[in-house]
């Protein structure tokens, strides 16, 4: 007498469908994993004092070197206390420019929005300095700039070709000073979002670089994110450039 | 115990209290803590130079007025003397001592040599808050350890800590930014210090030390400053999802199934009552 209601068999079909098509999103991805391609200069870890220049009277006497010979102590720091913190005036950037991929786009000053997550420029033809991450040039920590893979309605963003940057590829910076700052590529790393290493990425001691960072990896069509965050890691390298030259 | 004594100077001080135990400790840095120390006995006032000595060894060589040194030091208890430039603890008596001061591991303490209310040497241990702070903020706190009456501090003209008193301290977490700061005389308009621009950096903590002293008009402001302790931000979020290598009927296929799962389901329930 039970004959299948006609409900069940669309609940049944429907089922199946959801399992292929979110099989087949898994599969377009390329896997959970991290994928990496050269390697990123370790940041420090852990809270640390401030360098400041070294005062002069640091400069330890006879007496001194002898004591301190076999003592458990170390000397982090030392530096005049009286100086304040001043507004820091360092120019910030305005171009990134990506030669190998044929990228030379503005870049805007951006913060945070309201969950704490970097702004990213809407247009995706335009990146953004985070505005508490290093200027470039500042010679300590990292430079971070973001910057759209891709739009709903504008297609691949100017950050889409990151994929495919390599270590050794040269990624240029220009500051409102006109000054420009030449890195090489040293790392290109994948993470799932949920791993992205933030608080490295965003340091600001720890040796100088540079940090692109856009999205990667499988798009979730429930969340309307990539899973992925694709980061490039780039060090200064001396340059003509670099001694303030403007062309 | 920490007994407080000024050998040179002749004058007896108080019995200090030392909060270092009530800090919380990262469990990896165990065996190791952070401690800076700042001078902040104004010159001529018989402190131009010292030695900072710790157990019997010397921990800081020439400081002077105004000078910060950070250490790493081992965990364990300290006696920490102050003896006038070229003395050591075999010929001479300590200007300043502070004895069986507790430095638990991983703890990021300031001990300053400033001036109590009064005008007397003392030395002061203050535990640094170093918790992590979320993008965006930054922390201050401002000490006062000068000869001088309660104050007020001001950002921006606004009172940020009213009615702070030697050797105690505010703490307060702001958004990071360009601040001017000023001192106020407690509940008066009289400025005693600034006003001064003070960048306060997103990620760190800037310390501000009020010292000196009022009567020797040479009340002045000091600054540590701890960097990284953000946690950093929340994420990166730079996709729209217009180039996903996902081919189209895998997400029409979802769509689909999920609609028909729903539409379905929803049938089922209605059928059922």
């Amino acid at each position: 007498m039970t004959r299948p209601r006609p409900a069940l068999l669309v609940l049944g079909a429907g089922a199946l469908a959801l399992v292929a098509g979110t099989v087949g999103i898994a599969w377009a991805g390329s896997g959970m994993h991290v994928e990496s391609v050269g390697s990123r200069p370790a940041a420090q870890a852990a809270p640390s004092v401030q360098a400041a220049p070294t005062d002069p009277s640091a400069a330890p006497d006879a007496k001194g070197a002898a004591s301190a010979t076999g003592t458990p102590y170390r000397t982090l720091d030392r530096r005049d206390a009286t100086e304040l913190p001043r507004p820091d005036r360092t120019p910030r950037p305005t171009i990134i420019d990506i030669p190998v991929i044929d990228m030379r786009i503005p870049v805007d000053v951006v913060g945070l929005d309201a969950a704490g997550q970097v702004e990213v420029p809407v247009d995706v033809m335009r990146s953004g300095w985070y505005r508490f991450s290093a200027k470039p040039g500042s010679g300590e920590g990292s430079t971070v700039i973001v910057g759209h893979v891709d739009g709903v309605e504008q297609g691949a963003g100017a950050f889409y070709d990151l994929r495919s940057l390599n270590p050794g590829d040269t990624i240029t910076v220009t500051r409102a000073d006109d000054r420009r700052v030449t890195y090489e590529v040293v790392a290109r790393e994948r993470f799932s979002k949920d791993r992205v290493p933030l608080r490295e990425l965003f340091s600001r001691t720890g040796p100088e670089r540079l940090t692109l960072i856009t999205c990667g990896g499988p798009f979730d069509p429930a969340s309307l994110e990539y899973t992925d965050n694709i980061v490039v890691t780039a060090v200064p390298v001396d340059s003509a450039d670099d001694l303030g030259e403007t062309r | 115990m920490i007994r407080l004594t000024l050998g040179r100077v002749g004058i007896a001080a108080a019995a200090l209290a030392l909060p270092l135990g009530l800090a919380a400790v990262p469990a990896q840095a165990a065996d190791m803590a952070t401690v800076s120390v700042l001078h902040a006995i104004p010159e001529g006032a018989g402190a131009d130079v010292v030695d900072v000595f710790a157990n019997g060894d010397l921990l800081i060589d020439n400081f002077t007025p105004g000078t910060l040194e950070t250490v790493e030091v081992p965990a364990g208890t300290y006696d920490l003397a102050v003896f006038g430039d070229g003395q050591t603890p075999d010929d001479a008596e300590p200007v300043l001592i502070a004895e069986a001061v507790e430095v638990p591991g991983g703890v990021n303490a300031t001990v300053t040599a400033n001036l109590d209310a009064e005008g007397a040497p003392a030395l002061n241990v203050f535990v640094n808050d170093i918790s992590r702070l979320a993008a965006g903020e930054s922390r201050l706190i401002v000490r006062h350890i000068a000869a001088a009456p309660a104050v007020d501090v001001l950002a921006n003209g606004d009172v940020i800590f009213a009615d702070v008193t030697n050797p105690n301290e505010g703490v307060v977490v702001v958004p990071a930014g360009d601040y001017e700061a000023s001192v106020n005389l407690a509940g008066t308009d009289t400025t005693v210090l600034g006003p001064a621009p003070v960048m306060l950096e997103e990620g760190t903590v800037t310390i501000a030390y009020a010292w000196g002293s009022a009567a020797e008009e040479n009340l002045a402001l000091a600054t540590q400053v701890i960097t990284d302790v953000s946690t950093g931000p929340e994420g990166v979020p730079a996709g729209g999802g217009s180039t996903t290598d996902v081919p189209v009927w895998a997400f029409g296929l979802a769509a689909l199934g999920a609609a028909a799962v729903f539409g379905a389901g929803a049938r089922l329930a209605a059928n059922r009552n």
